[in-house]
Parts: C-alpha cells; structure tokens; sequence
C-alpha cells in the first residue's frame, strides 16, 4: 500500500515531465457478431522519453493511427499497458493534447473562440485566459485573424488554429494524427518548421503520425517504423541529426542515410 | 472636433467616389444587362395579368368561373375594408403560430431526447414512421369532434402536422455531429453536456431551422384544412363561405391574403434562421 502511494505521487512528477510507455499492446476491432475481428496491433512496446519529437510513420493500415488514439485513451487496448507520466491510460486526460489531420473548427465559433474552447471545458475563467490565447495566436502567426471565422480561412491557417487550440492549455504530452497531411507541400514544410520551433520553446512530448518519410526524419528523435498485417513495430531508429533543424539539412547525407534505412525497414526500397 | 473631420472626410469621400462612379444610367444598364430577370420576371407578371384580363372581359372563360384581375382587386378592397375581416386574418395566424410552436418546441424536445436514449428511439420509431405517411389532414374531422368548433381543434391539427418534419430534422441534424468533432470533445474530457451545448446543437441548428420552415408552412396548411371542415371564423371559413355563395373574386382575394400571410410567417422564419444560424455558407453565385 505504502509503495503504491510512492508511486502515485511518483507519477505525479511523471505527468509533469510527460513519458509515454506501451507494452505489449494488442488492438483487436470487433465490427459485431458474425463479422471477422480486425487485428489493428499486434505486441506493441515502446518508451518515449519525455520531451521527445516521436513519428509513427507506416503505410495505411499499420495501426499508426489507431496506437496514438490508444495512447489518448480514446480507445481501449485489447491486451497490454499504456502509461502516460506514470499513469496508466484509463480514458481521455487533460495533460494529453490531441490534434487531428482535419482542423475539427467549429464553424460558429471565431479563430479566438476556438482556441477558447479547451478553456471553457476545463471550467477556467474565459476572460483570465485571453491573453494567453492571444499570445499563441501571435506565436503561430494569427494574431490579426482572431475574429475570423475557419471557413475565411485557408487550410494552412485552419490548422494553425488547430495547434493553438491544444497548445491553449499547455499539455506536456501533444499527440498529433497526420496534422499537416490535407496541406500542399509548401504549406506543410512551413508548418513544420513553425511546429519545431513550438516545440523547441516548450519542450513538450510530441508523438506524431505520418506517412511522409522525409517529414518525419525531419521533425523527429526518433523514428517508429510500422507495418500492415497485422499492424506492428518493425524498428525504432534514431535520428541524429542536431537541433535546430534547418530545411538544408534535407541534402546532407544523414537525411538520405536515415530516410533510405527506414524505406528499407518498410521494404520500399529494393 | 472628432465628429466634424470624420463627417468632412466622408463627404470628400464621397464625392471622390462620385468622380470616379459611372454616370447612374450606365450603372442602371450594367445592373440590367447582368440581371435581365429583375425587369423580365415583373414583366411576365403584368403579361400575364393583361391576358387573363382580357380573356376574361372578352367573355372567353366566364367570370363567374374565373373573375379577371380588377375584380379580384376589387374583392380584396372589400376585404380590407370589412369590418370584420382583421379579427379572421388575426385568428387564422393564432392557430397557426400557436400551433407551431408547441408543435416544433415539442418535437425539438422529442428529438433531442431521441438521440440521447436510444431505447426512447427504438420504442417511438415506429409511431413516428407510422404518423409520418399518414396524410394528417384525415385527422381534421376528428379533432373538431374531439376540441370543438373553436380555436383548439385547429391548433391541434397545426401542431400534428407542424411535429414531422421538425421532429425528423432535429434528430437528423444531431445525428450529423463529425465524428473528428466528437472525437475532439472526448479528448478534452468534455462533459456530455458541454458537447450538447458547445458541439451537437450548433451542428443540429441548421437542419432544425429547415425542419422548422417547413413545419411553420405546413401549419398554416393544417389551421386552413381544419377551418374548412368547421370553423366559426378565420381565413379558411372565408374561402368556403365565399364559395358557397359563388363570389369567386373573393376566393381569389382570400386566397391572396392566405399566400401572403404565409409568405410573411416564412419570411420572419427566413430572417431568424439568417440570424441565429449565421455562421451558415450563403455562396449564391448569380
């Protein structure tokens, strides 16, 4: 009993610093009786250690996606354990922030009412909070469109507001679904680097779900390369380029280096 | 001070505005050349009244079947000139009112309970289909049997016929939440009924909004039909006395007051819905 309590204020500290672990984790989908169950992940274990840029990268299908709901706690492990900052996942929590590859805006609601809206559910007083929503919209470069409505504005912009409304309540742990997957290219490279220099600010645990190679050598510590069928970790490689990363990076051979090793892991290249 | 600058620099705006317009003439030309129909639609109205006029004064149809536009002018006239007639426009619009809206505040209820107990819905399904394809103004009969030959009996009917369509829509309109937006709310640990509030409503009110036109058109339907089984006063006994009497130029003047009275009811409808639902796409290309 004692050493439980230990452990629960131990991971009061844990949820602070923000690590992540899953062990052995299975993801079975049962579509109802009759139907043939779908094994989404097979024996899933991995450590994120906290503040770490993590990818999932992986083709359609390898369960990427469906791990990082596991480790939102949006849904429930079939077989396994998940630990947030020493917690073990039971449901949705408030120190994990999710963003998803659709901005999910809600029309009726202006760019700054939106980013108040995880304010208004935590039950924190709206107008003590304006300044701070302010302040992110200024750090991701929307502080003139806060009275704008999402369909006034572009899809790059949409998920800047998107961004803004998880970074509002400062999670230690952000988990990001494909966020810049719907954006062009040009769009996509510039948030990145917006989204790295966020974090480079603020340190929080990122683990982010991609199917670009080269946006998750580039973004990440490290990588974790998946496969269909059943979905699972085929391995985790570290990238060792340094920090702050600059787009010149993308022609150094450690770019090429690392983003051919994990095309290899995925049995693209031959 | 302030005030005066401002009203000096609106009026050498506006004469610079007034320098660098076209003349009114090629303005109006222009308007007209990109949007014939606003002269050509007017237009074939006047074509159409001349004609009916015409055929009707050279005796081609007879009058007494179809009276030319002048008396059905002269019809209405009369009407606005009765004595009697304001207390039947004013009752014909409280039946139809009051019976909207208990009609569509319960079928909104009933709707949002619907999609929150799901037994509820499995339960009422069926009636709701089964009311849905009857045609209500059968019940017009039974409800001056059971209510009366007064206001209630029309109430009831507006009510039973307004509920359909916005008991439908609100379920449906609830039913078209994003699952990213539920998924969204769920992480946030929202409660269920922040997500009512904040997510499931607002997406709903649009559909609710056309489930309420239509219920407030089918209202004023219901009020009439059940007028015209038994009634005492309102728009509806008009047409059927007038009728009776085979003063058709009144039918016709009573007929233009009913589509009108309607067409105000939806207007206030439209108006509201443009306010409340604001955030809705409005893209008329034309």
């Amino acid at each position: 009993m004692v050493e439980l309590q230990t452990d629960q204020r131990l991971s009061g500290a844990g949820a602070a610093t923000g690590a992540i672990q899953v062990s052995g984790v299975d993801k079975v989908f049962r579509r109802g009786q009759g139907a043939v169950p779908v094994e989404a992940l097979r024996d899933v274990s991995l450590d994120v250690a906290p503040g770490q840029f993590v990818s999932f990268v992986g083709p359609s299908g390898c369960g990427k996606s469906t791990l990082l709901k596991l480790i939102g706690g949006l849904i429930e492990p079939t077989a396994g354990r998940i630990t947030v900052g020493g917690r073990e996942v039971a449901g949705p929590r408030r120190d994990v922030g999710i963003m998803f590859q659709t901005p999910v805006l809600f029309a009726w609601r202006t760019v700054l009412e939106n980013v108040l809206l995880p304010i208004e559910i935590c039950g924190l007083d709206r107008r003590a909070c304006l300044e701070k929503a302010r302040g992110i919209l200024r750090l991701v470069g929307l502080e003139d469109r806060e009275r704008a409505y999402p369909r006034e504005l572009s899809g790059g912009m949409q998920q800047r507001a998107a961004l803004s409304r998880v970074l509002v309540v400062d999670p230690p742990i952000i988990l990001m679904d494909e966020p810049f997957g719907a954006l062009d290219e040009f769009t996509r490279e510039k948030m990145n680097l917006e989204l790295l220099r966020i974090w480079g600010e603020r340190r929080q645990t990122i683990v982010f779900v991609t199917h670009s190679i080269v946006e998750a050598v580039f973004l990440s510590d490290r990588v974790v390369v998946m496969g269909t069928r059943p979905g699972r970790v085929l391995s985790v490689l570290d990238v060792s380029l340094p920090r702050p990363r600059t787009i010149e990076m993308m022609k150094s051979p450690e770019f090429a280096a690392t983003a051919f090793e994990i095309r290899e892991h995925l049995g693209v290249a031959r | 001070m302030s005030s005066t600058v401002e009203g000096l620099e609106g009026e050498a705006a506006a004469q610079a505005a007034s320098l660098t317009r076209p003349p009114l003439a090629q303005r109006l030309g222009g308007l007209l050349q990109a949007h014939p129909e606003i002269v050509l639609s007017p237009l074939s109205l006047v074509a159409i009244l001349v004609l009916w006029e015409v055929a009707s004064r050279a005796e081609l149809i007879p009058p007494i079947v179809l009276p030319p536009p002048s008396r059905v002018w002269d019809g209405l006239v009369i009407l606005f000139t009765a004595p009697w007639f304001p207390n039947q426009v004013w009752v014909t619009t409280v039946e139809t009112v009051t019976g909207f809206v208990i009609g569509s505040a319960a079928a909104i209820v009933i709707g949002i309970v619907m999609v929150n107990l799901p037994l509820f819905r499995k339960v009422i399904y069926p009636y709701i289909v089964a009311f849905q394809v009857m045609p209500k103004v059968v019940l017009a009969p039974i409800f001056i049997t059971w209510f009366g030959f007064g206001l209630t009996s029309k109430i009831v009917m507006a009510i039973a016929i307004s509920f359909f369509p916005v008991v439908i829509n609100t379920v449906v309109g609830l039913e078209s939440v994003d699952e990213n937006a539920s998924l969204l709310m769920r992480s946030l640990v929202a409660s269920r009924r922040q997500t009512f509030f904040k997510l499931a409503w607002p997406t709903a009110l649009p559909s609710v909004f056309a489930g309420l036109k239509t219920g407030l058109t089918l209202a004023l339907i219901g009020a009439l039909v059940a007028e015209f089984v038994t009634a005492k006063e309102g728009l509806g006994v008009l047409v059927t006395t007038f009728s009776f009497e085979l003063k058709v130029y009144l039918v016709f003047a009573t007929i233009i007051v009913v589509s009108v009275l309607g067409l105000v009811l939806y207007g206030i409808m439209e108006y509201l819905d443009r306010k409340i639902v604001y955030w809705r796409r409005t893209d008329f290309t034309g």
